[in-house]
């Protein structure tokens, strides 16, 4: 028996397919799939939420944040923001909800609307606001939320994706996971920022009927962190440039003035709040 | 500041380490590639046949086991490929080359372990590939063993 030397011969057990060509494949339809999955998601969730009516949010959602407002800092600024609100609402004419504020101890300035009708503030948000009209529209923009439901929105989306990632999850996939976490999170993103203007649009109205002018609407823009740059394509809201411009916009159309009397913010100094603010500098740095 | 760190940790950095890890493993691919063909040109008088028993004709004076071994690992940007690839099911072609890399690295080293023992050639080759578990135990892999063993002959003449 003769022995013939012979090479073994390649693209035979390897396909010959550029990576990044079978990369780019997988990663559009991941990322389409996942993002079509949210956007289902999400308009089920739009179809859904406004058939909950207010006082079965509240029942369910009652007990669910007992612990937001224990980290709330309580005192009289909180008394003074629920004036201020019932103010507000007071404009909203056919508002099912009971409302609360709770102040939160983060120096991130940011305003949630929880379900069941409490409104969370926190300290960077009250540092930063200069103005009652400012602090005023912020609360109007919450009652927007409220208004259109966008927080149970919110909720519903973010537990229907979530369990669309655990289902893949379960295929054992970590790079799909995380793939579909952010296609999904673009795409939640895309609604948000229509709700957010949606949001400023109620605020503005409920502002013109509080202090009969909309001075005070767009100073809180001035004092968040600039969004240039990557952060602002990401954000949840829209860019702060823009969302100025279609206020101002809205009010012209309206007829409200763009210029009034701003009053200004009295904050008792001896409130509980004063005590914790000088602790926020140490933390978020 | 919370909202671009969130982006960097999201984002960022596993691109970089996929960008990193594609021109890492085209790299050393190819380098790999380039040496596995050189060498399977110059070691191809050396037979390595999967034959149970000694060729008719080749006078045996000694014989031994020999082994050879390698083991590989999954760079990032194809573990994140296949990964997807697991969702719609198909050929993992990354995969492909790493294990074809492998296999005929371990049938090289073989006869370089067959000539260094002073034999001619090796029969009743088996090749076989072992998974190995990663340390926290969990689904995913550390690695593969690519593992080449058969038995050398020492011949009164060269076949």
């Amino acid at each position: 028996m003769s022995f013939d030397p012979s090479l073994p011969k390649d693209g035979i057990n390897v396909t010959p397919t550029h990576p990044l060509r079978e990369g780019l494949l997988l990663v559009v339809g991941v990322a389409a799939v996942a993002a079509g999955l949210a956007a289902m998601l999400a308009v089920a969730t739009d179809l859904l939420v406004p058939r909950v009516p207010p006082r079965l949010e509240a029942r369910l959602f009652s007990g669910w944040f007992d612990g937001a407002a224990e980290a709330g800092t309580g005192g009289a600024r909180e008394q003074q923001l629920t004036v201020l609100l019932d103010r507000m609402s007071a404009h909203w004419l056919e508002n099912p909800y009971q409302f609360s504020v709770v102040v939160w101890e983060e120096s991130e300035p940011n305003a949630i609307a929880l379900p069941g009708g409490t409104i969370a503030i926190t300290e960077g948000l009250l540092e930063r606001v200069e103005s009652e009209n400012e602090l005023a529209f912020v609360l109007g923009h919450e009652l927007g939320h409220y208004h259109n439901r966008d927080h149970l929105r919110g909720l519903g989306r973010g537990v229907a994706f979530s369990l669309v990632l655990v289902a893949v999850g379960l295929s054992g996939s970590g790079s799909a996971t995380q793939l579909a976490a952010i296609a999904g999170q673009f795409t939640q993103r895309g609604f948000n920022r229509v709700q957010e203007s949606d949001a400023d649009r109620f605020g503005l109205e409920l502002l013109a009927a509080e202090y009969g002018h909309t001075a005070g609407a767009t100073d809180f823009f001035d004092h968040l962190p600039s969004d240039d740059g990557l952060s602002g394509y990401l954000s949840t809201h829209p860019l702060h440039d823009q969302r100025i411009h279609t206020l101002r916009a809205a009010a012209r159309a309206a007829g409200w003035p763009l210029r009034g009397k701003r009053r200004a913010l009295g904050w008792p100094s001896d409130s509980v709040g004063a005590e914790v603010r000088e602790q926020v500098p140490g933390r978020g740095e | 500041m919370d909202q671009n760190a969130e982006v960097l940790v999201q984002l960022v950095i596993p691109l970089a380490l996929l960008v990193l890890a594609y021109f890492t493993g085209t790299v050393i691919e190819r380098r790999h590639y380039r040496s596995i063909r050189e060498r399977e040109r110059s070691w191809s008088e050396l037979p390595v046949i999967t034959l149970r028993s000694v060729p008719s004709g080749w006078r045996v004076v000694d014989s031994g086991l020999v082994s050879s071994s390698v083991v590989i690992s999954v760079d990032y940007f194809k573990r994140f490929l296949a990964g997807l690839r697991m969702i719609f099911g198909g050929r993992v072609k990354t995969y492909e080359s790493l294990l074809d890399r492998a296999r005929r690295e371990a049938l090289l080293r073989l006869k370089e372990q067959a000539q260094s023992g002073g034999y001619q050639a090796v029969i009743n080759v088996r090749v076989e590939t072992t998974r190995m578990a990663n340390a926290r135990g969990d689904s995913r892999i550390a690695g593969l063993e690519v593992l080449a063993f058969g038995t050398a002959l020492e011949l009164r003449e060269a076949p």
